[in-house]
Formats: structure tokens, C-alpha cells, sequence
């Protein structure tokens, strides 16, 4: 049989600065690998984009080339660039507890990511209207479906933070508050990820060969 | 990673900063600014491809560094590495596809222009 100390005084119990299980950081990592498998359905989006990106598949329809606006495009990439930021320092005003500082960097936000999606669904619109619409072409078809899974991120991103905007008001700072308002940010921080590479590829890339 | 009774302690919380976050938008910005001037441009495609694929990835190197703040602390090196870990498989979903198709259109579509002179 196998002889164990005594207990005495030396004993030690437990390990007072041993890790605890960690909420905010569990939440926040699950949150991130969520998004890592969202950019690979993106990039499947992107790999089907540039297979149909050729006149075959426009099916006597327009290109990229023929319709799309890279000045445009660049004032969109600021736009969303400048929400991002919005989020991001109102998450600085977090660290002070300051739920004033927290809300006025997301209505900020909130506000650059309509005026962003305004235009951007502007064009699709005129594009349907003009009789280039998502069923006119493959090319077109995926065109759309880029762009608008882009627009439903942001439209998410924003339903989310005016939901935001009364937890922090209702509840305060509270564990969950917090690490949900980390997760926007990543989630946020990812939109304008996405929308470099379709600026890029789509609007600068597509458009200028 | 200790617990914290203050959520507002938590280190994913005090990583955030004013400065890191306005270089971040300046210097994704300028990436963004310099690709577009260089897309009005007159280059050759392969040119072209490497400029803009130069600024992309610097811009979002840079996005990775200062918005998301990834970095090897104890906080963050689990996203780090699960990012690393998964750009291959962004390169193999993106790579393979074009490869495969460029391929296969040269040896299977037919030529749009003898498909319009066989139509008349």
C-alpha cells in the first residue's frame, strides 16, 4: 500500500494563482474560429468568382470591367475602414467603463456601415434595373452572391450592435456584455478584411485588365 | 489565464488602443490608396497581380497586427496560430479551384467565336 505525508502545516491545498476557466477568453477564441470557418466559405465565394470572371460566363452580359466604379469602390473601402475604427476606439472607451464613449463609437459605426451599404446595394440595384440582374449571367450570379453576403455581414454587424446599444444601457458591464461586445469587434474588425480583398480582386483587379 | 472578477480587467479588453487602432486604418488605407493608383495605371496583367496582391497582403497583415491585435502574447497566441493554420486552406480552396478550371476551359469549352460563325 502506498504512504501519503501527513497533512502539516506546509500543506498546500490549492494553487491560489493556478488558471481558472476563463469566460471571456473561452467565448472570444470560439467566436474567432466561427470566423475562420466563415472567411473559408467566403473564399470558396471568391475561388467561384474567379472561375466565372471570364466573357464565357457572362453569357453576352457585362464584366466587372464594364460596370464597376474602382473610385467608388475606394470610397466604399474608407467608408468601412472608418466604421471599423468607429468600433474599435469605442472599445478603447470600454477599458475606461465609459458607456457614453462605448455607444457614441457604435452609432458611428452603425452610421458609416448604412451609408456604405447604401451604396453598395445602389449599385446592384441599378444593375438589376438595367436588365443585369443576378439571374442574367454565371458571372453575374456570383458577382451578386459576393457582394451580398458581404452586405449581410455588415447588416448582421449592425442589427448586432443596435442590440448592443440597449445591453450596455440595461445591464451594464456585465461578463457577457463585455466579451459579446469583443466579439463584435472581431466580427466588425473581419468585415473590413473581407472587403479589401474584394476591392482588390473585384473592383481593382476585375476591373482594370 | 487568471479569472477576472472585473471584465473590464480582462486582457482582450485592455489590449485596445487609440494609437494602434488609427495606424491601422492609416496604414490599410494608404495600401488600399496606393493599389488604386496603381490599378489606373498602365501594367501588364502579371505586373498588376503582383502590386495588388503585394498591397492586400500588406494591408491585411497589418489589419491582422493592429485591429485584431494578433500577436504571440498569452492572450492572443491561440488566435495566431489558428490563423496560421488556416491560410493554407485558403490558398489550397482558392489555388486549386482557378487551377483546375483554367485547365479544363483551355481543353474542354469551345472557342465562343467558331461556336457564333457555326450558329449563322
Amino acid at each position: 500500500m502506498a504512504s501519503f505525508p501527513k497533512a502539516g502545516a506546509d500543506t498546500v491545498l490549492w494553487n491560489a494563482g493556478a488558471d481558472a476557466h476563463d469566460n471571456i477568453s473561452a467565448r472570444t477564441y470560439g467566436f474567432w474560429l466561427y470566423l475562420l470557418s466563415d472567411a473559408l466559405i467566403i473564399a470558396a465565394v471568391f475561388a467561384t468568382y474567379a472561375v466565372l470572371n471570364n466573357p464565357m460566363n457572362a453569357a453576352g452580359g457585362p464584366l466587372g470591367s464594364q460596370f464597376l466604379s474602382a473610385s467608388k469602390g475606394m470610397l466604399q473601402t474608407f467608408i468601412v475602414l472608418g466604421s471599423v475604427l468607429c468600433y474599435s476606439l469605442a472599445t478603447v472607451a470600454l477599458k475606461r467603463g465609459s458607456k457614453l464613449g462605448v455607444s457614441l463609437g457604435m452609432i458611428g459605426a452603425i452610421l458609416l456601415a448604412v451609408v456604405f451599404l447604401g451604396i453598395g446595394l445602389g449599385d446592384l440595384t441599378a444593375l438589376s434595373a438595367a436588365g443585369d440582374g443576378f439571374a442574367r449571367s454565371g458571372y453575374l450570379s456570383c458577382f451578386f452572391t459576393l457582394i451580398v453576403t458581404h452586405a449581410l455581414h455588415m447588416g448582421f454587424g449592425i442589427l448586432w450592435m443596435l442590440v448592443m446599444l440597449v445591453q450596455v444601457g440595461v445591464f451594464g458591464f456585465t461578463e457577457n456584455v463585455v466579451a459579446r461586445l469583443l466579439n463584435l469587434r472581431m466580427f466588425w474588425q473581419f468585415q473590413a478584411s473581407v472587403w479589401v480583398v474584394v476591392y482588390i480582386y473585384v473592383y481593382l483587379f476585375g476591373g482594370a485588365h | 489565464m487568471a479569472a477576472h472578477n472585473d471584465p473590464l480587467a480582462h486582457p482582450e479588453v485592455r489590449q485596445g488602443s487609440v494609437l494602434r487602432y488609427i495606424a491601422g486604418f492609416v496604414t490599410s488605407g494608404a495600401a488600399m490608396y496606393f493599389a488604386y493608383v496603381q490599378a489606373m495605371g498602365h501594367h501588364p496583367v502579371v505586373e498588376l497581380l503582383e502590386i495588388l496582391g503585394g498591397a492586400l497582403l500588406f494591408s491585411l497583415i497589418t489589419q491582422a497586427a493592429l485591429f485584431f491585435g494578433l500577436d504571440a502574447s498569452r492572450a492572443q497566441i491561440w488566435k495566431s496560430i489558428s490563423l496560421i493554420l488556416t491560410v493554407p486552406l485558403f490558398l489550397v480552396i482558392i489555388g486549386i479551384t482557378v487551377w483546375a478550371f483554367a485547365s479544363l476551359y483551355g481543353r474542354t469549352m469551345p472557342d465562343p467565336a467558331i461556336m457564333n460563325s457555326m450558329s449563322m
